[in-house]
């Protein structure tokens, strides 16, 4: 160097090309030494990654909070480790540190899916309902690491039972919509979805999808049931002995098929409304359903505490008052009285329900005629 | 083959010029080229100067993490024995190496840098570098509450003067030098380049000029490039988004900027009054007091707060993502003041950066806790508390009140936190100041014996105006096309020594009493313009520096000052008299410096 104070030396091209000598040798020194760092802190990083999985396997998520912020401290880009831990924190009861680093994983990623689908469940859980919906949406359309499809579409049933707790069922089932254009063939998922449809009161497209799920499986029960129901709600009793029949048949001891076979049966034998029936026939119908109303109110008000007999008292007057009028000759001179005696006989098994606990499925046979002949008023 | 030598003649240009130089112009054109140009070197050299101070701050890095790794283990939090007996033993090696070998190296390098540039102009020893390398990198590994970033500041700063002294460079750049190495130094340190520069122009240099903006910028950014090619472009906190303010928060962000002020001054009078006690201490206990600060630290530690050990970046961390209660933040924030006393006090090598803004995202991380049990609606999460906390200390306790709001911004990338930052920092600002008068920095050189420029004060400092020392605009304003004998009727009643003369040209010259009475003894009936009594004097604007004005009466009896929108309007006159008695009244206000 002292050479290089003489004048004649002193160029700088010169010292420019001696320091980018430096450089090179002082990087290549920094770089050795840097990666033998970075191999330790790797190794420390994946160490204590599989101690926090461990201790999360074990049930013990407060220690694999720990272990997975310390693999964090020497991996901070790793955002694998910063997802557990977030995970780890949120199965520890910390649920808003666990949102801060959501948050940041969403930052510097908003397209990734867990995370979206872990912020809107977290942002559902705290109310936030504008926030839910949006990183919904995120998980819906974000970038999945493994199985995209049926994440996507988890997080698209979350969302759509989101919509169903607040009772927004015009977005569930817009939704729903969306959800079933691309749905897999899967008769369990299609049931589900039916089901879904089912509870937004879309029984069309829920008849739709359980038909869809039984041309895959014919012999699955859950669509058999599920559509049964449905033919119920949409007035279709036929159809619907068809499936529930079918079901019975499937499962013999399955006794909600039974139950809502009996129900089904009751229906076809009691509905004084099914189109097609002589006069006659309406007239006999009518008095059956009127007597199992009447029936089950009497021997109710004959076991229920006062407080609900006070309730059933008055019913159980206007039941005696009706009793003069329901036999056959008078309904057929007065067919506008057969109306009346259904009317009484719905209201009597809706105050049956609510004080006089589980029904026949005569009963139910009546409850459901009473809805059916409700929805074709509307 | 070689180019025909051939002049051509332009006649527009007149004289000819050759069409193609020779190859001995060409030659010596490239040898003037090369010649050695200082100032063009200088920028040059700046860019490998960052670049060196980035190479050494990422080792000086990977050797702290080293020390910790095997010191205190591998786990974030050490387990108690470690953390009881690592920094004590540390400690002892520590005093070794600084009573032995490594004299300069203790305590905190903005100072000594600092020293450097306004003492020694601008030169560190290479061997304070190496010590405050090996030092600090034990010392924070091993736990004591220190920050790297004053060493790194330090080592930059070395290396800069090491290489400016090897190339001989001139006093001036040498002295410019040693803060240009500092600015690379803490920018990698702290991975924010704009807050190194603002630091190292508001704290080291305190003024700024084009060449020198340039140096630290360009060294600044090296060093950050360089850094971030080996250890990642991450910054050190993991930041929450930052939620977006609402109005009332901003009186939150009061209350913290309130507390950090408070905190500023009761950690700055904390170091105040022990660093003094233990330099005045036997030499053996000042050999035994780093020992000693570990041992203390290590308790601390024992006792359920390790998180008050080493640079402590990753609690900060936690404490932005709501990892502890508002009790915790704030027994952390009293706890680091006391552990960082101890350990800076004691001597022991290291900063003060890390664990400022260590008690700062406390004490923020405590009020945005506090706030959110009280006003649950409000948005402000807890990491935007400790962000601002962190920027807060920064105003408070080191004094850098722009560099703050900068470092506030850089660190969180997130444009949306100013208004809070500013609101704080503030608050924290002038309370530290009232209460505080001397910054902490400036007791600790001071305390050393030494009288470094405050550059606070003389930011504060009343700057005097060329407005405050003229005299109105003068009775009789000559012009130069009069004959010395209407001149000399005009002015022969007057008691005055000197007249501004109006030329043709608009310029103003002045002419004295005595020339004026010569030419009329002579006889010389002449216009004044056409004698050679008339000498042109320079002007002045009143909003101008007296500094300014100075210079320019120092030639002059008398120079005009003019109007800024009309400079043929005469406001009024100076003398180097009228500067000396302004300066003198401004003296009897108030004397610049006080010892």
């Amino acid at each position: 160097m002292n050479l290089l104070r003489r004048d004649f030396i002193i160029r700088e091209p010169l010292l420019v090309g001696i320091l980018v000598l430096i450089t090179v040798l002082f990087s290549a020194l920094t770089h050795s030494y840097s990666q033998a760092y970075d191999h330790r802190r790797t190794a420390l990083g994946v160490e204590w990654f599989i101690r926090g999985n461990r201790e999360l396997k074990n049930g013990r998520p407060a220690a694999a909070v720990q272990d997975f912020r310390t693999a964090l401290f020497y991996d901070p880009t790793n955002s694998g480790f910063e997802m557990h831990l977030a995970d780890a924190l949120l199965q520890a009861g910390q649920a808003e540190q666990a949102l801060n680093y959501y948050l940041g994983l969403w930052q510097s990623n908003p397209g990734n899916g867990p995370v979206n689908f872990q912020l809107a469940r977290l942002y559902a859980k705290n109310g936030d309902n504008v926030a839910a919906e949006r990183y919904f949406n995120g998980a819906i359309f974000g970038d999945w690491p493994g199985n995209p499809e049926a994440n996507r579409r988890a997080a698209s049933l979350e969302l759509i039972n989101f919509y169903l707790d607040r009772g927004d069922t015009g977005h569930a089932e817009s939704q729903l919509m969306i959800l079933s254009d691309n749905l897999p063939e899967d008769p369990q998922l299609r049931t589900r979805v039916a089901d879904l449809y089912g509870h937004v009161g879309a029984d069309q497209r829920a008849l739709a999808q359980y038909r869809q799920a039984l041309q895959l499986n014919s012999t699955y029960l859950p669509a058999l049931v599920g559509a049964g129901e449905a033919s119920i709600r949409v007035g279709d009793y036929h159809a619907a002995l068809t499936y529930v029949s079918r079901a019975v048949h499937l499962d013999p001891s399955n006794a909600s098929a039974n139950q809502l076979l009996a129900v089904i049966q009751s229906v076809l034998a009691l509905n004084p409304y099914e189109r097609g029936i002589p006069e006659a026939e309406k007239v006999q119908r009518t008095l059956r359903v009127f007597d199992i109303a009447g029936k089950r109110l009497q021997s109710c008000g004959e076991s229920t505490p006062a407080s609900a007999a006070s309730s059933i008292a008055p019913f159980l007057e206007r039941w005696k008052e009706l009793m003069a009028t329901a036999n056959g000759p008078f309904l057929t001179q007065h067919p506008e009285e057969v109306e009346t005696l259904i009317d009484y006989a719905a209201s009597a098994e809706k105050l049956a329900q609510d004080h006089c606990g589980e029904p026949t499925p005569d009963d139910s046979a009546v409850l459901a005629i009473a809805h059916e002949r409700e929805m074709e008023d509307q | 083959m070689s180019a025909p030598d051939v002049a051509t003649t332009n006649p527009a240009t007149g004289p000819a010029t050759p069409a193609h130089p020779s190859w001995g112009a060409l030659a010596s054109r490239l040898t003037a080229q090369l010649a050695f140009n200082e100032d063009r070197f200088f920028l040059i050299l700046a860019v490998f100067i960052g670049i060196f101070a980035g190479l050494a701050v990422v080792c000086f890095r990977i050797t702290m993490e080293w020390t910790r790794l095997y010191l205190l283990g591998s786990a974030l939090t050490p387990s108690p024995w470690r953390a009881f007996l690592a920094p004590s033993i540390a400690g002892l090696v520590i005093s070794t190496l600084l009573f032995t070998v490594f004299r300069g190296a203790a305590g905190s390098g903005l100072n000594q840098t600092k020293a450097a540039l306004y003492i020694s102009n601008g030169y560190i020893p290479v061997r304070t570098v190496i010590g405050k390398f090996i030092l600090a990198s034990l010392a924070i590994g091993s736990g004591h509450s220190l920050g790297p970033e004053d060493p790194s500041l330090q080592i930059g700063a070395g290396l800069a003067s090491a290489i400016g002294t090897r190339l001989n460079l001139s006093r001036k750049k040498l002295r410019i030098l040693a803060p240009v190495g500092a600015a690379a130094g803490l920018a990698a340190a702290f991975n924010a380049p704009i807050s190194a520069v603002l630091f190292v122009i508001e704290e080291v240099i305190g003024h700024w000029s084009a060449g020198i903006l340039a140096t630290v910028v360009l060294s600044a950014v090296s060093s950050v490039v360089t850094m971030r090619l080996f250890l990642g472009s991450e910054p050190f906190f993991r930041i929450p988004p930052v939620a977006v303010i609402r109005w009332e928060e901003l009186l939150a962000y009061s209350v913290l900027g309130v507390l950090g002020g408070i905190a500023s001054v009761v950690f700055a009078a904390a170091i105040g009054w022990l660093r003094p006690k233990i330099k005045a201490s036997p030499s053996y206990m000042q050999f035994l007091y780093p020992s000693i600060a570990g041992l203390l630290i290590g308790l601390i530690a024992f006792a359920g707060f390790p998180q008050v050990m080493g640079a402590g970046y990753d609690f900060m961390g936690q404490a932005m993502h709501n990892q502890y209660t508002w009790e915790v933040l704030g027994i952390l924030a009293g706890l680091k003041i006391l552990a960082t006393t101890l350990s800076f006090s004691s001597g022991t090598p290291g900063g003060m950066f890390a664990p400022t803004l260590f008690i700062g995202a406390m004490l923020g991380g405590a009020v945005g806790t506090v706030e959110r049990i009280f006003f649950p609606h409000l948005t402000g999460s807890v990491g935007t508390y400790a962000l601002v906390g962190m920027g807060v200390l920064f105003a408070g306790f080191l004094r850098a009140p722009i560099t703050s709001v900068f470092m506030a911004l850089e660190v969180s990338g997130d444009y949306t936190i100013i208004l809070p930052v500013l609101v704080a920092n503030m608050f924290s600002y002038l309370i530290s100041r009232k209460l505080q008068p001397v910054p902490a920095l400036e007791q600790i050189t001071r305390q050393d014996g030494l009288y470094l420029p405050a550059l606070e004060e003389e930011r504060e400092q009343e700057i005097l105006t060329v407005e405050d020392a003229m005299r109105s605009r003068p009775a009789i304003i000559l012009e130069s096309e009069k004959t010395v004998a209407d001149a000399w009727t005009v002015v022969e009643a007057t008691n005055e020594e000197y007249f501004l003369v109006r030329r043709p040209s608009n310029s103003i010259a002045v002419l004295s009493r005595e020339d004026l009475k010569k030419l009329m003894d002579g006889g010389d009936l002449r216009p004044l313009e056409e004698t050679q009594s008339l000498s042109v004097v320079p002007y002045l604007h009143p909003d101008e520096d007296l500094q300014v004005a100075l210079r320019q009466t120092t030639n002059y009896p008398l120079v005009p000052v003019l109007s800024r929108a009309n400079v043929s309007r005469i406001l009024g006159v100076i003398s180097l008299q009228d500067i000396m008695e302004t300066y003198r009244k401004s003296n009897q206000r108030g004397p610049a410096h006080e010892m």
